[in-house]
């Protein structure tokens, strides 16, 4: 089974392709979207039932949620960009892969008033993550993008870890 | 002045019906605000009760209801905990049950009624159709299209049998409604409740608990956890295991025992909950003839602390959505409780110190549903743009890979419509056909979770193993049920699939059924037509009438409007059909009209609102 990507969630959504976007405006867009393509919309003429309209509005809700989460919003841009990017950049530093793996155990290890500054120190490196990814974006050095993105996830799995023990 | 002409019947009239375990009911809109359907009798609810009388007869409603002791296996109640699932599901369920339960074709459930078998579905239909025809008595015109409500927690299976019961009862399901976003409908409908509500939807069967964002006539789900079988039900439960405790002797509490028991010891135990939710003690003598006397106190606290572990449930429920929401719960701005087992003090309680809000209570918790669908199909009648709903599928779908294990393909909580695409190939050189297995549950293992179905990708050209690429997309509507497309890509092949659903009717089933439902449905509604006709008609005369004799008219006019009553007269009397009967009616309300004086026309609409509220 090989997963095929759904519609460059930037077109569906007519937006310039950008790591940065208004998350209001994001959000109002998706609302006047959804307004207009909904299958209720088009229920009264008997057309909301057809696999079109319904794939149409499916696009918009997905792209959606794509959008509306950064780091989905960037992997979607840098695929858009630069298909297959993601799969070629996968090898990552030892160095960083070192430090990630002390960073899981410290997660693993940590108890009571231990996870306040772990927390802390996690949010922060995802923030600088992302500055990075920015950088990369800005400069186009794409693969370099892909590899920030990639290490973000180690970041992000050890905050979802420390959050289910609390 | 002119007597008021009906109002002309708009071509779609969609209804918003609640099918609930234990009552249903249906609602319209009209102008803003909608208004529940009510049966001669003044009742909007319907017990969704179906008794199969020996004489042949099928009652439905209060009049099955009624029934319950007397025809204790004959007599149908919460079907809706059958609807879209196996019989070996409901097994433990159904010994609780006073009329049988026996697995049919493909271990599917059916109703035994003496030789004859009902699917579940069937007897949905039944309930269906009476609110339907409630619906069209109230309304004075034909109904085809609804909106149907089920709870946020039903799957695939349970939707799709919801729409199956529909079909068969003819109407036309225009869409499968989530209870509790229904309710939220209702409750925001005036626009001046933006933000954030927590619907926590407890019935008789099933519990709910959506939270919605709500915001300029977007009503948004964010989340929804649920639990199909805890309802009021299991309260009654609970009670009716004391009461048989309470019998002289070792009654077993079983329905092959005695049906008769089973059903009474129901009914005490209900009248037992509602009056604890007013009482700290209720008192029971329950005399169940040769069988003994039940005589048992109950406290309040007693019944508090039986049920704590079920209300514990709901409110783990709680806690699960507003977390999947992404938020925390003084987020919440306001609670709107729905279903009738809210009513019960200790869920109110708890509710309120888990959410630290007090309850909404403006909306009828019995009706908020109904009239939420009765909202949204006026939207999808198209008569409404300014509101929008986005729901979300309430479990993930996925499908079985080598191992046995579920690769999920659309998560739970996403908005749906929602669609994702895969490609597949073959293992072996010239395989024409691919089997996938879809699943829908939140565990790990296929196992674990519901089969929805089996499908078959067939028609693949004969190609060497790994070469073809079956594009399969799945896409749930917004009734939040899955479609599956394939296509080849090499080729370009659409695909064939073959579905073969575990649970419910066979498309084949509903079609048969539906034929047979539809007919006797037309004529039935023709029967109906016919009778109200006729009591229009001879309150106009008779209306007429009397008013002739009060009014000083020249003799031309006079003479108009006798002539036109004695041929109103004369049809009712000879065996007029409908057409002719109705073309009567016209003329006389044509030459009543022309009349320049209020006492004639007036006269005529008096009658006829009086023959209205009869």
């Amino acid at each position: 089974m090989i997963h095929v990507p759904a519609p460059d969630p930037f077109t569906v959504f007519g937006l310039p392709r950008a790591l940065d976007l208004d998350e209001r405006a994001l959000e109002q867009r998706y609302l006047r979207l959804s307004r207009e393509c909904h299958p209720d919309r088009l229920r009264a003429t008997d057309a909301g039932d057809c696999i079109a309209v319904l794939q149409r509005a499916a696009e918009i809700n997905d792209a959606w949620q794509v959008l509306r989460d950064p780091w989905r919003r960037a992997r979607a841009l840098l695929e858009a960009e630069r298909p297959g990017v993601l799969e070629r950049n996968k090898r990552l530093d030892p160095g960083f892969l070192a430090s990630a793996l002390d960073l899981a155990e410290a997660v693993a290890d940590a108890r009571g008033a231990a996870t306040a500054p772990l927390r802390a120190q996690l949010t922060a490196a995802l923030a600088a993550d992302w500055d990075r990814l920015r950088g990369h974006v800005l400069r186009g050095e794409l693969d370099a993008a892909a590899r920030a993105v990639h290490e973000s996830h180690y970041h992000t799995k050890a905050l979802h870890d420390l959050d289910a023990k609390s | 002045m002119t007597a008021a002409p009906p109002p002309p019947p708009s071509p779609r009239l969609v209804v918003g019906i609640d099918l609930g375990t234990t009552n249903s009911l249906a609602a319209v809109r009209a102008g803003k605000l909608p208004h529940v359907l009510r049966d001669r009798d003044g009742q909007p609810l319907v017990p969704s009760v179906v008794c199969y009388h020996p004489d042949g007869r099928v009652l439905v409603g209060r009049e099955a209801k009624a029934l319950r002791l007397e025809l204790p296996d004959r007599t149908v109640f919460s079907v809706k905990r059958l609807v879209g699932r196996s019989a070996r599901e409901v097994e433990a369920e159904a010994t609780r049950l006073p009329y049988r339960v026996v697995a049919g074709e493909r271990g599917l459930p059916r109703i035994a009624i003496g030789d004859a078998r009902h699917s579940p579905e069937a007897v949905s239909a039944r309930i269906l159709q009476r609110v339907k025809a409630i619906a069209e008595e109230a309304l004075a015109q034909p109904v085809q299209a609804a909106v149907i409500t089920v709870p946020a927690w039903f799957d695939d299976a349970q939707r799709q049998a919801t729409k199956d019961a529909a079909a068969l009862a003819g109407i036309d399901c225009l869409r499968i409604l989530n209870e509790p976003t229904a309710a939220a409908l209702a409750y925001g409908i005036d626009g001046k409740k933006d933000g954030t509500v927590l619907v926590y939807d407890l019935g008789g069967g099933t519990f709910d608990v959506s939270i919605l964002r709500i915001e300029d006539g977007v009503f948004r789900v964010l989340a929804t956890a649920g639990d199909t079988h805890l309802g009021g039900d299991d309260f009654d439960q609970l009670l009716a295991d004391r009461i048989l405790a309470a019998l002289p002797g070792a009654v077993p509490a079983t329905r092959q025992s005695d049906p008769f028991v089973l059903q009474a010891v129901r009914a005490a135990a209900e009248g037992l909950k509602i009056r604890l939710s007013s009482a700290n003690e209720a008192e029971l003598a329950l005399d169940l003839g040769p069988r003994g006397t039940a005589r048992l106190t109950v406290t309040r606290a007693e019944f508090e602390a039986a049920i704590a572990p079920l209300v514990q449930r709901t409110l783990d429920c709680v806690q699960r959505a507003v977390k999947d929401a992404g938020l925390r719960l003084p987020a919440i701005d306001d609670v709107v409780l729905v279903g009738g087992s809210t009513r019960v003090p200790l869920v109110r309680e708890r509710l309120r110190n888990l959410v630290g809000k007090a309850p909404h209570t403006d909306v009828d918790p019995d009706l908020a549903v109904a009239l939420g669908a009765a909202i949204q199909a006026d939207v999808l009648a198209g008569n409404d743009r300014s509101l929008l709903l986005l729901d979300v599928i309430p479990l993930s779908l996925g499908i079985e890979t080598l191992g046995g294990a579920v690769q999920k393909l659309i998560l739970r909580n996403s908005t749906i419509p929602t669609s994702v695409t895969e490609e597949f190939s073959t293992g072996v050189d010239g395989q024409t056909s691919v089997d996938l297995s879809i699943h829908q549950g939140e565990r790990e293992l296929a196992a674990d979770c519901r089969l929805l179905g089996r499908f078959q990708l067939r028609g693949i050209p004969p190609m060497p193993a790994g070469l073809p690429r079956i594009a399969v997309t799945f896409l749930v509507d917004a009734d939040g049920v899955l479609r599956v497309t394939a296509r080849e890509h090499r080729t370009g092949v659409e695909a064939g699939i073959q579905v073969v659903p575990t649970f419910g009717l066979s498309r084949d089933e509903v079609r048969r059924m539906m034929l047979d439902s539809i007919e006797h449905a037309q004529t039935d509604y023709v029967a109906r037509e016919a009778i109200d006709l006729r009591n229009k008609a001879e309150a106009m005369v008779r209306g007429t009438r009397k008013a002739l004799a009060l009014a000083e008219l020249p003799p031309d006019q006079t003479w108009a409007v006798h002539k036109a009553v004695k041929a109103l007269e004369a049809l009712l009397a000879g065996a007029a059909d409908t057409a002719a009967l109705k073309a009567g009616c016209d003329a006389l309300t044509e030459v009543t009209a022309t009349i320049a004086d209020d006492v004639i026309s007036s006269a005529v609409t008096k009658a006829l609102r009086e023959e209205e509220r009869r």
